[in-house]
């Protein structure tokens, strides 16, 4: 994944740069709007990281020039601005998701994939069964089945294991489940979502000799085939 | 316009008290006109007696008694409306010439003058005409009384006071009437700057007054309002500002620091890595109260909801139970939800859900085992015929003894009996205060016998 990220504070950056590089991703540090925009000009990128405030040229003003360019490359805001209001003016000038600093580099990196993901399989929106392993998801039946046996699921339970199957393989945060799956944007002060993701595991690999449904310590959840390590 | 709005409001007041105070003072002079006005007329009538009088005497002392009674029958003939009658006497009394009767009965006045009431016969009709006398001796004890009667003086004195005192009624009613209706277009006036002002606290800050509509004072104070409101803004803006910067130079090393350990940690072997994983939480935890305390100030400081979208509290309310079930079915709480009919109010979605969030957290975190949670919607009629929307959650918990209810909406107060027993910073009602007040609603914490009831109430 190529990764443009436009952030004025050095530290950040470099942590940022540092993370993305460990985990085999490429990423081009710019430290204000303007050389960010210039970047974002000269080269082709997969995702874009842009901070709010910044010296020369504010991050709205960055994604609103590049959206009139028609440049549709995908964008998260990483701001230390995060009130409703300023995440729906974020989304609304063009970003795709907009996270907030302080922010643990596990949300930033998972938000990136699913977003790099959500483009490079726009193709695949059509398709009418999801595959993890044994497990499939026949979306027009709405019907789910482990090997042979029928997976009976309530109706919340089905969107959660429709998004993580969607986004089988990559760590998936509670905020996104939050997000994605309930449709708020809120900050639960105990973990509703570790209950949600218990039962549904009691139903999809309790049976089975291998779980596919594994939780990734201070990350997330991620679906799909143990690994190794 | 309601009538009893502006008879009550201080302009027609001030008016009112203007127009009586006008109208006592014109009727202390039109009194004192009046007096005047007897007085001179008293003293002509008067003067023409004793100049009569004076003529008699003149008459007399040329013509004696026939002289007298000659002019007298002459002047008797004469057909002036307002004449003079006589009466002439002997020395004995008895009437020897002229129109009055003998002796009429009379009263006396100071200075000799006399008064008496006679009926005369005007137009074929007998009148009580009231009269003026005075009585003088011409020699050989003859007298004669000349009298005049000030009927004519009695009606013009009537006449003009009755003309004034008119006069007066209709200052008054005009006066107040005119009065009415200025104070109807200054409450009109003071109704629109009302509106103008409540859209202001409804819309922001950024929102003025419209100056070219008023004139004269009213635009003045509409001046004063709009550069106060700018002051406000700028003050507000201030506000935001400090925020915006703490947030951003704070947080950010906070980030930093949270970040380098997390580094840290993923190099250090598994004795290490736990230690730093728990003072990654911690760190957290510090950097999620700041946030807390940073969104509460934000909400607090900031302008109230402007505009918002239509939210569906029952489908709200049905999400959120339904993400809390598991929770409180896991510690064998009975979770419903009471919402008979859907109810649309005006807000940011995310934040309400956040209020109701931290409030049903709260109920399963205090409820012991096998307890009960009730989260009821309903609506409210106000006086005015709008509705609000009632959300009550109540639960079977501890509940908050009467003196600690003011308290727990203060920033990091806890109750006592829970620090240490269950996990929190102590935020989270006043996060839920300033959510409802944000969208112009309150919350009020009841007891529901055991337990707590909170209530919410939003437009």
């Amino acid at each position: 994944m190529n990764v443009l990220l436009v952030e004025d504070d050095k530290r950040v950056g470099d942590f940022i740069v540092t993370e993305l590089t460990a985990v085999g991703h490429s990423c081009v540090h710019e430290l204000d709007g303007a050389a960010g925009l210039r970047a974002a000009q000269n080269a082709t990128f997969d995702v874009m990281v842009i901070d709010r405030m910044m010296p020369r040229m504010d991050g709205l003003a960055l994604i609103n020039a590049l959206r009139e360019a028609g440049n549709n490359t995908p964008v998260v805001i990483l701001s230390a601005l995060g009130e409703v209001d300023d995440r729906v003016q974020g989304l609304h000038c063009g970003a795709d998701d907009y996270l907030v600093k302080p922010f643990a580099m596990a949300e930033l990196l998972a938000r990136l994939e699913v977003l790099h993901r959500r483009v490079s399989a726009v193709v695949g929106e059509s398709q009418t069964t999801l595959v993890v392993a044994d497990l499939s998801m026949d979306l027009l039946r709405q019907h789910v089945q482990r090997q042979t046996t029928t997976v009976t699921l309530q109706p919340r339970e089905y969107k959660l294991l429709e998004y993580l199957m969607r986004h089988a393989g990559q760590v998936v945060t509670r905020a996104m489940l939050l997000e994605q799956v309930w449709g708020y944007h809120f900050d639960p002060q105990t973990n509703v979502i570790d209950v949600h993701v218990s039962r549904l595991r009691q139903k999809i690999d309790k049976d089975f000799d291998h779980a596919l449904l594994s939780t990734v310590r201070g990350k997330g959840y991620r679906l799909g085939p143990q690994l190794d390590d | 316009m309601k009538t009893r709005e502006v008879v009550s409001s201080l302009t027609f007041r001030g008016i009112v008290k203007y127009v009586t105070a006008l109208s006592a003072t014109v009727f202390l002079l039109l009194g004192a006109f009046y007096l005047y006005f007897s007085y001179t007329s008293f003293r002509a009538l008067g003067e023409s007696v004793m100049s009569e009088l004076e003529t008699l005497e003149l008459v007399y002392s040329g013509q004696s008694l026939a002289g007298v009674n000659q002019y007298i029958d002459d002047q008797l003939a004469s057909s002036s409306i307002h004449r003079f009658y006589y009466l002439v006497t002997d020395a004995q009394g008895v009437k020897v010439a002229g129109d009055l009767p003998a002796r009429p009965s009379y009263r006396e006045f100071d200075d000799g003058w006399l008064g008496f009431e006679l009926a005369l016969q005007n137009w074929g009709q007998s009148i009580d005409v009231e009269f003026l006398a005075y009585p003088m001796l011409l020699g050989d004890g003859y007298q004669v009384m000349v009298a005049r009667d000030y009927a004519d003086i009695v009606d013009r004195a009537e006449l003009v006071f009755r003309t004034l005192f008119r006069f007066l009624i209709a200052t008054l009613i005009l006066g107040i009437t005119g009065g009415f209706f200025s104070a109807a277009r200054t409450l009109d006036r003071v109704e629109r700057l009302n509106q103008d002002v409540s859209r202001i606290i409804r819309g922001g800050a950024n929102e003025r007054l419209q100056v070219e509509e008023e004139k004269g004072y009213i635009r003045v104070l509409a001046m004063f309002m709009n550069q106060m409101l700018e002051q406000m803004e700028a003050l507000m803006q201030g506000v935001r500002r400090v925020s915006d910067n703490i947030a951003h130079d704070l947080r950010t090393p906070l980030t930093r620091m949270r970040n380098d350990l997390s580094q840290l940690r993923d190099r250090s072997g598994q004795e290490e890595g736990g230690q730093l994983e728990r003072i990654i939480e911690e760190c957290d935890e510090l950097l999620s109260s700041f946030n807390a305390v940073l969104r509460i100030s934000t909400l607090e400081s900031g302008s109230r909801l402007a505009g918002g979208s239509d939210v569906e509290l029952r489908d709200l309310l049905r999400d959120l139970v339904e993400l809390y079930e598991p929770l409180a079915e896991e510690r064998n709480i009975d979770l419903v939800l009471e919402a008979p009919q859907p109810q649309v109010c005006k807000g940011e979605v995310d934040l309400l859900f956040q209020m109701f969030a931290n409030l049903l957290d709260n109920a399963i975190k205090y409820t012991k085992p096998n307890g009960h949670i009730r989260v009821q919607m309903s609506k409210k009629l106000t006086g005015d015929g709008s509705s609000r929307h009632i959300v009550v959650i109540s639960d079977s918990g501890p509940g908050i003894a009467f003196l600690e209810r003011g308290n727990v909406f203060r920033r990091f107060y806890r109750v006592e009996s829970s620090r240490g027993e269950h996990p929190g910073h102590g935020l989270g009602l006043s996060l839920v205060q300033a959510i409802a007040q944000y969208h112009y609603g309150s919350v009020e914490l009841g007891n529901n016998n055991p337990g707590l009831q909170v209530s919410i109430e939003l437009p």
